[in-house]
């Protein structure tokens, strides 16, 4: 059996303040197999941002940042690698989409210059020429109707959906390995928001591209993922295969979570505590879905 | 029942530089006494710019907005603020961060001289108390309340004016989703407590069907559908309806059957 | 106000700038007590001791009519810091109002009032001083109205822009929705939120007021003799370098750690508080 994209074990962070430290992650186990797409899922301050930054080695250099437990890449340990190699694997065996896709691109240069930028980064010598075919390609394969023109426009040219189409193709140009999307599309319509991340989901199944997939909102992660982990307040509380853990949530923090999502077939708004201490419950793993090496 | 406030043909136009953009086209519509009114539509549908200007922030460049069957001025006057109230999106944001919530609290009541002076303090307790913080919060700077605590702040503020009509905006969009189903109940206690009314201006069309009476949507500034929110989950009128609610993302199988059979009747009558 | 002393002590430089600051503020306020020779700040001839290197009981030597340069620097300071201290108390108020109201309100009133303060930023504050104190009597007084008008202008622009995006966060939305006058709006909302970066670029200014006196007073053009002023001490006693290098090193290092020490405690207030351009 091969290794596993991501494994996660026994992750722990805190940050060292004036007033002492403060425990962000509580020790969380998680993996990614080649070509799964795997949501990390949770409120805001749960710690499911930070643990992407991990995996991108963003954290590591921090000097207020105390990092424990492992963090492995294609069966390499992250922390033995240089600041250096880390960097190199940045937009080249690992990439990434940000929530806001206007603002992820730079409104001075054109779509064009910022996808050669891309591109050299796993192959440093390309001509212009080439770098151009292969981005006309990328963009093409994002359904964007006329990818020459897209390619000499700014982003402010182009729409809030066009440039999430244009953030996916760049993160997937230099095929990667592992993606990794914080709640991609948050900031767009719905309407757009649901057919990029049909593109996206259609894209990594083409190129077998594994997907860590940071989201609050449990539809989106639903309709996209294979494999859900709940995270809350630093801790896996509980993580099984989307459609078992949907049709049947058994951690009591993942009840309350789902119950509160209001329903398009109504039902009113439910009673629910925000915090409670149940929420605290041990964590609850759905048959199949252990750790790898952990007993199964 | 009767009209709280009434749009009639109102349109507003925006130039930028030599570009005019229409911002909203020629759009009548009537909030009912007591009702919870969603306004529904994607980013440059126009429903901000109807919040704007039935909160008088700027006036529509033609057609009128009536409020209890007297026609609101472009310049309105302090009632008329008194009467229609808001809540933002952002309750960070909305909150000014160097004044205390007691401070951000009192501002209504004396702006329109509400209560007696001595009995203001004490008012900004029991406002504090309808939306289930304590009433000691008041010398709380806003950063030291959680994201959920900031938005019952800013109810409590739209409440303090004893206001008929709230303008909702995106009140929970910024929120949790815990924190926001608990927003949410509070927001359907308070109108059924007091008989508010409210005009709800979202994009999230779940919480739209578990709160408003009636639904309007929008799309680049014309109002395409305006009916009870039964209605509009059962039987969409409009093509670009059925694609909003096609575009939910849901969590339970009954939803998705509900979306499917939607967009199948989209497919057969395309 | 505790957690930013908190801060700022726990970083060496801007511990230093305290240390700095303290020290400048506490001889001037205390110069009476401190100074050796009190008497020496004003119209005193001791030919006895005229010239003398530093020294006991003169550590820093004594000027060319024998006063104590140690004493007349502690009261150089205090001279410095009180126009400083008036300059900034007269510009301040009129460069926020005008920021914070051009800012807020827009449109003609805007236009109107920057395009003023284009004016007075585009004539070097060094000319316009000389100029005022030419038609003028060279009197301190002059001095510091001569520094004050040139220096509102810089308060102007600051919060200028400060209102012109505080304008647009949602407590400024609230406020109007509710119906609170524009006094309100401007004084109680938007203020508040500029004051970080008013203090911040005070402590600096006080720095650069203290400097700009210097350079006036080196011009002949600022505080007149017999009173203490640390930019006459440097330039009169710039005449007799090198021989009698203390008549001009000890004030021009008086300058030094004075305009050294509010930098560094400036510029760590814009960094804790948050206050930046």
């Amino acid at each position: 059996m091969t290794a596993p994209t991501l494994l996660i074990r026994d992750l722990t962070l805190g940050f060292r303040g004036w007033a002492g430290q403060v425990d962000v992650l509580h020790g969380i186990s998680l993996h990614i197999m080649k070509g799964e797409r795997v949501a990390l899922v949770g409120e805001s301050g749960s710690g499911k941002s930070v643990t992407a930054r991990i995996v991108l080695g963003l954290l590591q250099q921090l000097k207020t940042a105390r990092i424990g437990g492992r963090v492995s890449f294609e069966g390499q340990d992250l922390s033995t690698l240089t600041e250096r190699r880390r960097h190199a694997l940045r937009g080249t065996r690992m990439s990434m989409i940000f929530q806001d896709p206007t603002s992820s691109l730079n409104p001075v240069y054109r779509i064009g210059a910022q996808f050669h930028e891309v591109l050299k980064r796993a192959e440093p010598g390309i001509s212009q020429a080439d770098a151009r075919r292969k981005a006309q390609a990328a963009l093409a394969d994002v359904a964007i109707p006329d990818p020459a023109r897209a390619l000499d426009s700014y982003s402010f040219q182009l729409s809030g959906g066009m440039n999430q189409r244009v953030m996916i193709a760049m993160a997937l140009a230099n095929e990667p390995s592992l993606l990794i999307a914080d709640e991609p599309g948050t900031a767009l319509d719905v309407t757009v928001q649901a057919q990029t991340l049909s593109l996206m989901r259609d894209l990594v199944e083409k190129h077998r591209t594994s997907v860590l997939f940071i989201s609050h909102n449990l539809g989106v992660v639903r309709e996209f993922a294979d494999r859900v982990y709940v995270i809350y307040k630093g801790r896996i509380v509980e993580q099984g295969r989307s459609a078992d853990l949907f049709a049947d949530p058994r951690h009591p923090y993942t009840r309350a979570l789902l119950a509160a999502v209001p329903r398009i077939t109504g039902g009113g708004i439910p009673e629910i505590d925000d915090v409670s201490d149940s929420y605290f419950a041990p964590m609850v793993v759905h048959e199949g879905c252990e750790e790898p090496g952990e007993a199964g | 029942m009767t009209a709280l406030l009434s749009l009639d043909r109102v349109s507003k136009t925006f130039t930028q530089g030599r570009h005019e953009v229409r911002a909203v086209d020629d759009v009548s519509f009537d909030v009912r006494q007591g009702e919870c009114l969603a306004i529904v539509g994607e980013s440059g549908s126009g429903k901000s710019t109807i919040a704007n200007m039935i909160l008088g922030i700027y006036p529509p460049t033609a057609g009128t907005i009536a409020f209890k069957g007297e026609m609101l001025p472009a310049a309105r006057t302090l009632a008329h603020r008194r009467a229609i109230q808001l809540v933002q999106q952002n309750p960070l944001s909305s909150l000014n961060p160097k004044r205390t919530v007691g401070a951000s609290l009192r501002l209504p009541l004396d702006v329109h001289g509400l209560g007696e002076r001595s009995a203001r303090a004490a008012r900004v307790g029991e406002l504090l108390e309808e939306v289930g913080l304590p009433a000691d919060y008041a010398s709380r700077a806003p950063d030291a309340l959680s994201g959920g605590q900031r938005q019952r702040v800013a109810i409590a503020r739209a409440l303090a004016c004893q206001s008929d009509l709230v303008v909702l905006d995106e009140p929970t969009s910024a929120l949790d989703v815990l924190v926001q189903a608990r927003v949410l109940k509070l927001l359907n206690d308070l109108r059924k407590d007091r008989g508010l009314t409210y005009v709800f201006i979202t994009h999230d069309l779940s919480v739209v069907r578990n709160i408003a009476d009636r639904v309007a949507v929008f799309e680049r500034g014309r109002l395409v559908e305006l009916n009870p929110t039964e209605t509009i989950f059962s039987d969409p009128h409009h093509p670009y309806t059925r694609r909003l609610i096609g575009a939910v993302p849901v969590v339970t199988a009954d939803e998705v059957r509900l979306r499917d059979r939607l967009m199948e009747n989209e497919n057969e009558r395309a | 106000m505790k957690r930013t002393l908190f801060i700022l002590l726990r970083n060496p430089l801007s511990a230093l700038g305290l240390f700095l600051v303290a020290m400048v503020v506490l001889s001037a306020v205390f110069a009476d007590v401190i100074a050796p020779f009190p008497t020496h700040a004003g119209a005193v001839v001791d030919f006895a001791n005229f010239n003398r290197p530093p020294e006991w009981p003169y550590i820093f030597g004594t000027d060319l009519v024998g006063r104590d340069l140690f004493s007349r620097i502690l009261y150089a300071y205090r001279i410095s810091l009180l126009l400083g201290v008036v300059v900034l108390v007269i510009a301040v108020p009129i460069g926020v109002t005008i920021g914070l109201v051009a800012g807020y309100l827009g449109g003609w009133t805007e236009y109107v009032l920057m395009r003023i303060t284009d004016v007075f930023l585009s004539i070097p504050p060094l000319v316009l001083a000389m100029s005022m104190m030419g038609l003028l009597q060279p009197t301190l007084t002059n001095g510091m109205l001569a520094v004050t008008a040139m220096w509102w202008p810089w308060y102007t622009r600051l919060v200028y822009n400060l209102a012109r995006s505080e304008k647009e966060e949602g407590y400024v939305l609230a406020a109007e929705v509710i119906g609170a006058s524009r006094m309100h709006v401007i004084f109680r909302e938007i203020l508040p939120n500029c004051v970080p970066s008013i203090v911040t670029k005070m402590t600096l200014d006080l720095g650069f007021v203290i400097l700009i006196a210097s350079s006036l007073s080196f011009l002949g053009l600022g505080v007149q003799p017999p009173t203490p002023d640390l930019g006459s001490m440097v330039a009169d006693g710039a005449k007799y370098l090198p021989d009698s290098w203390w008549l001009t090193v000890f004030p021009g290092l008086a300058i030094l750690v004075a305009v050294f020490g509010f930098n560094l405690v400036g510029d760590a207030l814009r960094d804790v508080l948050g206050g930046g351009q």
